[in-house]
């Protein structure tokens, strides 16, 4: 989560009340008649195991604790100035990712990075664009208390929240225990991981299904999966990230120097970590820095090898693809949007 | 290869335990502590939770310490090489399995690949990665004897690479960046790196964007990358014996240095071996190039040293 805009801000305090306990799972109604937000999805090509099976033992994966942190999730109250949500920066409609290139966060201070999708989190192996968070629980608090995001100390956004009773009596009944500093990044966590996108055309396509994954399509796979353009390097097939930090050629000397900052290793100058593609149509703009504002300029930007700087990957190397081939790699792209993710209202405010 | 080995009981189980029964490592075989079962009779599958070799034994260490000429070779730092230039190496990572300690008599006896608890690494597998610390020492539980060496797969078995990695859990997942699925697969070795010059440090580098350029250095040439990997249909893995005294003692656990050259790898991956027969794989590349050659002349190369001791039985 990341610095955002303030439009949200009277947005969040919908009630969710009661918290009734949940059970189920696959979207099927709850026992309080809402539809579940955990589900037994993975998406095609991830690696084994739900979401709930990624899921430390510390903070096993339960309705009760997905709800506490969606309504956190889209609270404001959890930044300084109460008009900053996780929810300003990280937008459903755009993939739970920020339109923005830079996100603003309390009194307009901008962030120097593009806030990232964080849909099907729950298996991933580090956080943040230099990976300085090793897991979801660790994350949740980190862009509570980033003074260019919601600027708030954790035990701070604790008092707030256990003075809402609905809040205490819903920390109760997923944690036993009244909101803490520990329990509150766990719900953020919980419902973060209970995001997954699982529906898009290429996750039919890798369960046999290419009724949306035309020739054009297939061609643009055969691209990415190539010694010609070695997209797959990183974005691995399926998961279409190898959780990895690469220097992809974005980074030009004086910029932000990304996992170098928390390795201390001049060979991770430029380095960020390999974000997975589902949904990335709809959400530009792209690379750590939100530089680049179309998926067509990306391709043209690995199409050239990167900006030249000196530290790229020496897999980043020059392509030189035809317009016909950059097409199909576009629409190879387009079809990882998943529109039932992007419309869920489970995952609404 | 693999045969019953000459009578050493009284070791340690895994991890510690002082019986069998404690062990998290079942049963082998024999139920003895002096066979092993070899590894061809697992030849054709590939489990997350292979049958351990034996039951009891002594904890060895191979802290996996990679040199360059004679030198440490730091990941992602600058490392200084004789002709002024520094290299960094950004990606290096390679598969260890089916491990065999060579006795004097010309046998060898299997030995299984251990976790830190004692636990048996998954698939028989153990990925060293340049980037974490904890992933340089690579421990296999053997019978107390005397050897003069080990022999191991550099890669991972057919059985393994033919099978889809979003199937397995680590160290064969995605997340080993080791998958290659134009081809399928797995990389057996991987390797990236830039030159930079010595007093670049913090910049970069000097040899073109990402390195792409190759540099030399005291007559060794030295490439941007190297990838070595196998094929879907044949039995490509490359083996490596790596002579020297290697003591198991009976209780305690030792610890072994387990240099890997990368001079040698790199002499590998440009040596002249003609790769045109493109039959067995997939090399249209230079990194996939370099990465067979290296494979070819494995049996030429020195690529891994044992070194003596680093702790006191």
């Amino acid at each position: 989560m990341s610095p955002g805009r303030s439009f949200l801000v009277a947005a969040s305090l919908v009630s969710l009340g009661g918290l009734a306990g949940c059970s189920g799972g696959d979207g099927a109604p709850s026992n309080d008649g809402a539809p579940s937000l955990i589900t037994s999805t993975t998406p095609a090509g991830f690696p084994k195991g739900t979401n709930r099976d990624q899921a430390p033992a510390s903070n096993a994966l339960t309705e009760d604790r997905a709800r506490l942190g969606k309504r956190l999730f889209y609270d404001p109250q959890l930044s300084r100035t109460s008009d900053v949500s996780c929810a300003t920066c990280h937008q459903q409609a755009y993939g739970f990712s920020d339109p923005k290139a830079l996100s603003a966060g309390v009194d307009g201070r901008m962030g120097t990075r593009n806030a990232p999708s964080i849909v099907n989190a729950a298996w991933g192996r580090s956080f943040f664009w230099d990976g300085r968070a090793h897991n979801l629980e660790e994350q949740a608090g980190q862009p509570i208390e980033n003074p260019v995001e919601m600027d708030l100390s954790l035990s701070d956004a604790v008092a707030r929240i256990a003075a809402d009773p609905s809040y205490v009596e819903g920390f109760r009944k997923a944690y036993g225990e009244a909101p803490s500093v520990d329990s509150l990044p766990k719900a953020l966590a919980s419902f973060v991981r209970s995001l997954v996108s699982g529906n898009s055309a290429y996750d039919r396509h890798l369960g046999g299904d290419d009724g949306d994954f035309g020739p054009q399509r297939q061609r643009g796979e055969a691209l990415f999966l190539s010694e010609k353009c070695e997209c797959f390097h990183c974005h691995s097939a399926g998961e279409l990230t190898n959780e990895g930090y690469f220097n992809d050629g974005t980074y030009t000397e004086g910029g932000d120097t990304g996992r170098q900052q928390v390795s201390g290793r001049v060979g991770d100058i430029g380095k960020f970590k390999v974000p997975g593609l589902r949904n990335i149509a709809v959400s530009a703009p792209y690379m750590h820095d939100g530089s680049v504002p179309t998926l067509e300029a990306v391709i043209e930007q690995y199409d050239a090898g990167g900006r030249g700087d000196p530290t790229t990957d020496p897999l980043i190397k020059p392509m030189s693809l035809t317009s016909d081939e950059k097409a199909d790699l576009l629409e190879f792209l387009n079809s990882f949007t998943d529109p039932t993710l992007l419309a869920d209202p489970r995952f609404a405010l | 290869m693999p045969e019953a080995s000459s009578g050493a009981g009284g070791e340690l189980a895994a991890g510690g335990a002082s019986e069998a029964g404690d062990a998290p490592i079942a049963g082998s075989a024999s139920g003895t502590d002096d066979e092993s079962i070899g590894w061809s009779a697992s030849a054709s599958t590939c489990v997350e939770h292979p049958t351990p070799q034996r039951k009891n034994g002594t904890v060895v260490s191979l802290l996996l310490r990679p040199v360059l000429e004679g030198n440490p070779f730091v990941f992602g730092q600058l490392n200084p090489l004789a002709s002024g230039d520094s290299l960094i190496p950004l990606n290096f990572r390679f598969y260890i399995s089916e491990v065999e300690l060579l006795r004097h008599d010309g046998t060898t006896t299997a030995v299984d690949l251990v976790t830190e608890t004692g636990d048996l690494e998954p698939y028989g597998v153990h990925l060293f990665n340049a980037e974490e610390d904890e992933s340089s020492s690579m421990r296999v539980l053997a019978p107390a004897g005397e050897y003069e060496g080990l022999r191991f797969a550099l890669g991972i078995k057919l059985a393994c690479n033919k099978l889809a990695a979003t199937a397995l859990g680590d160290p064969l997942s995605d997340a080993s960046q080791m998958t290659w699925p134009h081809t399928g697969g797995f990389l057996y070795l991987r390797y990236e790196g830039r030159s930079a010059e010595a007093d670049g440090a913090g910049a970069g580098g000097s040899a073109g964007a990402g390195g792409a350029a190759g540099d030399s250095s005291a007559g060794l040439e030295i490439l941007p990358a190297v990838h070595m990997g196998g094929n879907l249909v044949k039995e490509l893995v490359p083996h490596v014996t790596v002579s020297g005294s290697l003591l198991v003692p009976q209780s305690g656990t030792l610890g072994y240095g387990l240099r890997v050259v990368m001079d040698e790898i790199f002499k590998g991956a440009t040596s002249d071996i003609d790769v045109s027969d493109t039959s067995i794989g997939f090399r249209s590349t230079p990194e996939a190039v370099a990465g067979e050659r290296l494979r070819r002349d494995l049996p030429e190369l020195h690529v891994f040293e044992l070194e003596p001791p680093v702790m006191s039985p």
